[in-house]
């Protein structure tokens, strides 16, 4: 069996005397679509902050691709083919959307702290750059400065630029949050063709959405991983329903 | 992952410079060659030369702000000190007879603000906003304290003095006149603003942008938010040492002045009311200032209040700075409707000038009423001189400006109207 794209192991995660994440394991192969379910404040977020070096984890190990990311900063990561969305919009406001786009794709491209090139003049960034825009469906909005799209616009340009730099590990925070039926078909169909031969990982509310897309799904439940597996092995545990009515019947009270 | 075959062949493809591009260049450096004969006298000459050192500096100092994010409230140390050490050779080329040419040192101004900057912009970028910004303001205050105590290097209060015509001569030319200094400085603002304008155009460049709209995005990018801003805050420092020896050169005297608190105020000041948010937007800012400074200055006393009042406008109603506001009207450019403001423009701009100038004029009699040595009642206002205690110009002024600004303000709502149709492209008749 090949080295896992992520791997977990004994992940924990203190906010002073509250501990937030629990002791997680998990292994997510190579090619995978994975998602992470759970009812609100059960840790999703802060777990996709300790695997991308936002945070540092309390004790516990993330490898990704073997290599053990402890006391890395998120660039560092990021340059060893991990790439993220954010829960809340997270793009460069300010700037055109190609500018947006291209920006993502700069490292990738080898251009580092580079103050001798001019990025006009690569037509690879250019052409790189185009062609994301086309994929994520932004062609016509490409000279508009980003902060001006429409929410799912904005969605949309952020998985553009989390998918630009060519990473081969995606992870998105609730890439369909707050967003309409029509739209949120729109974004799905966009993850499933931007992401295809690359591990997927995502935090996700939307059952529809969790079902139609991923191949394993983590139930994370007060910081600890209560059940994994398919989407139907997920469904039928006792476990995961149990923790899903019982936060629907605390929501109640 | 990275995809070096590829690359290799699209870069050798890039567009070369194209005349479209350099056109802008070519033409301002014909005016700044012409300038002279149009403005010959030695006031102009001394006001052009200040206007673009002032253009060099405001330009590093976007570099930090309006391009980088970084709020410095000490640019003025990285000119200055650049200045001081042109001014140190400048020195030593006369002591030892070095065979220097002039026009050459202000790289070493900038060799010396890079020394400095890389030095504090080591620590100081590892955050944006209000912890750099304090940084800032310590270093400045830090750096204009130690100009009292190293009387060595920054000669205490009096400062250093220098004599530029030492240098090795330029095919003849000695630098003794303003004019001859006019077409070094120009030559030197010229290559550093070209200079300025490429590097935002470059990885590092671009990403300093994107570092200031969103520096946690740009880690995820790949990218240290604080390299980017390191690198950003090195490339300002050089271009205000250059500044600062283009200062030494023009000046032959450097002081404390050059670089306290005060002057690092001036250039934000300069920056923000050209426009943080365009590259020419300091140019602008540095123009427009000098002039106020240099013209207004002779006209009244309290032209510091003006340009005050001015800089407060500006942030409350153009946060764009002049800049935006030119900008502004793009859109009706481009849709060919830029004339139909015209008219609308002059009903409402005339008066509401009128108005403020009336203001103005009732500033300066009660400044004169108040301050005015005993016995001397005669006033210079708008070329005119009065007596400032008559009924007459306190009623005119008066008159002027309750009526301009009552003209202007029923005025208003049509130039609004105007400037939503000018801006509204027209429906096209069904085809």
């Amino acid at each position: 069996m090949s080295t896992p794209a992520l791997e977990l192991a004994g992940l924990r995660k203190s906010f002073g005397r509250t501990e937030i994440i629990r002791g997680v394991d998990l292994k997510i192969a190579k090619g995978e679509r994975h998602a992470v379910i759970g009812p609100n404040g059960a840790g999703k977020s802060t777990l996709f902050n300790l695997i991308t070096g936002r945070f540092p984890p309390t004790s516990g190990t993330v490898r990704l691709h073997g290599h053990d990311l402890t006391g890395l900063a998120p660039f560092e990561i990021n340059r060893m083919g991990l790439s993220r969305s954010f829960q809340i919009t997270n793009i460069f406001p300010k700037m055109t959307v190609f500018e947006n786009v291209r920006c993502s794709l700069l490292w990738s491209h080898g251009y580092r702290y580079s103050f001798w090139n001019m990025v006009s003049r690569s037509r690879d960034l250019t052409e790189g750059a185009d062609r994301i825009l086309e994929q994520i469906n932004l062609t016509a909005r490409r000279d508009l400065p980003a902060g001006v799209l429409s929410y799912a616009e904005q969605r949309a340009l952020e998985i553009g630029i989390t998918i630009a730099g060519g990473a081969d590990v995606i992870m998105l925070d609730e890439p369909t949050a707050g967003m309409s039926h029509s739209e949120t078909d729109y974004i799905v169909d966009l993850i499933r063709t931007v992401t295809q031969d690359k591990t997927l990982v995502m935090v996700e509310h939307d059952m529809g959405v969790v079902f139609g897309l991923a191949d394993t799904i983590s139930v994370l439940v007060y910081g600890e991983i209560i059940a994994s597996g398919t989407p139907e092995a997920v469904r039928g545990d006792p476990k995961v329903q149990e923790a899903y009515l019982g936060a629907a019947l605390e929501a109640e009270h | 992952m990275t995809d070096t075959t590829q690359k290799d062949t699209a870069i050798a493809a890039g567009s070369g410079i194209t005349l479209g591009r350099a056109l802008p260049w070519i033409i301002v450096s014909l005016f700044l060659l012409v300038l002279p004969w149009i403005f010959g006298s030695n006031s102009a000459i001394t006001i052009m030369n200040q206007m673009m050192i002032t253009v060099v500096f405001a330009l590093s100092y976007n570099m930090l702000l309006g391009q980088g994010g970084m709020l410095s409230f000490g640019h003025a140390v990285y000119m200055g000190v650049g200045g001081f050490m042109v001014m140190h050779i400048m020195n030593l080329i006369e002591d030892y007879s070095l065979p220097v040419p002039m026009p050459l040192l202000p790289v070493f101004g900038g060799l010396f603000g890079l020394g400095l900057a890389t030095i504090v912009g080591s620590f100081s970028t590892r955050r944006a906003g209000t912890v750099f910004a304090m940084i800032s303001l310590g270093i400045g205050e830090l750096i204009a304290a130690c100009s009292i105590i190293i009387v060595a290097f920054f000669g205490g209060e009096e400062g250093i003095k220098g004599d530029r015509t030492y240098g090795l001569p330029v095919f003849g030319v000695e630098f003794l006149q303003q004019k001859e200094v006019y077409f070094v400085i120009a030559g030197w603002t010229v290559l550093a603003t070209l200079l300025m304008y490429l590097f935002s155009r470059t990885p590092v460049g671009r990403m300093a942008n994107a570092v200031r709209d969103n520096p946690e995005r740009a880690e995820f990018l790949g990218y240290s938010a604080r390299w980017v801003r390191f690198y950003s805050f090195c490339a300002a420092g050089f271009f205000a040492g250059v500044a600062g020896g283009l200062f030494a050169i023009n000046y032959e005297i450097l002081t404390e002045q050059n670089l306290n608190t005060v002057q690092s105020g001036v250039i934000l000041l300069i920056a923000f009311l050209g426009g943080v948010g365009f590259f020419f937007g300091p140019i602008i800012g540095a123009v427009v200032f000098t002039l106020l400074q240099s013209v207004l200055s002779l006209q009244s006393e309290i032209w510091q209040l003006y340009v005050g009042a001015l800089f407060v406008a500006t942030v409350m109603f153009f946060p764009g700075g002049l800049a935006g506001v030119l900008m502004m009207h793009v859109p009706a450019w481009r849709l060919g409707k830029l004339g139909s403001l015209v008219v609308p423009y002059i009903k409402t701009v005339i008066p509401a000038m009128i108005g403020i100038l009336g203001l103005a004029a009732l500033m300066e009699l009660v400044f004169h009423a108040r301050h005015a040595a005993a016995g001397e009642d005669e006033i210079t206002l708008f070329w005119t001189t009065f007596d400032g205690f008559s009924v007459l110009p306190w009623a005119l002024a008066s008159i002027a400006c309750v009526g301009g600004i009552w003209i202007a303000r029923a005025t208003a709502p049509g130039l609004r109207a105007a400037w939503h149709r000018a801006n509204t492209p027209d429906r096209r008749p069904a085809a």
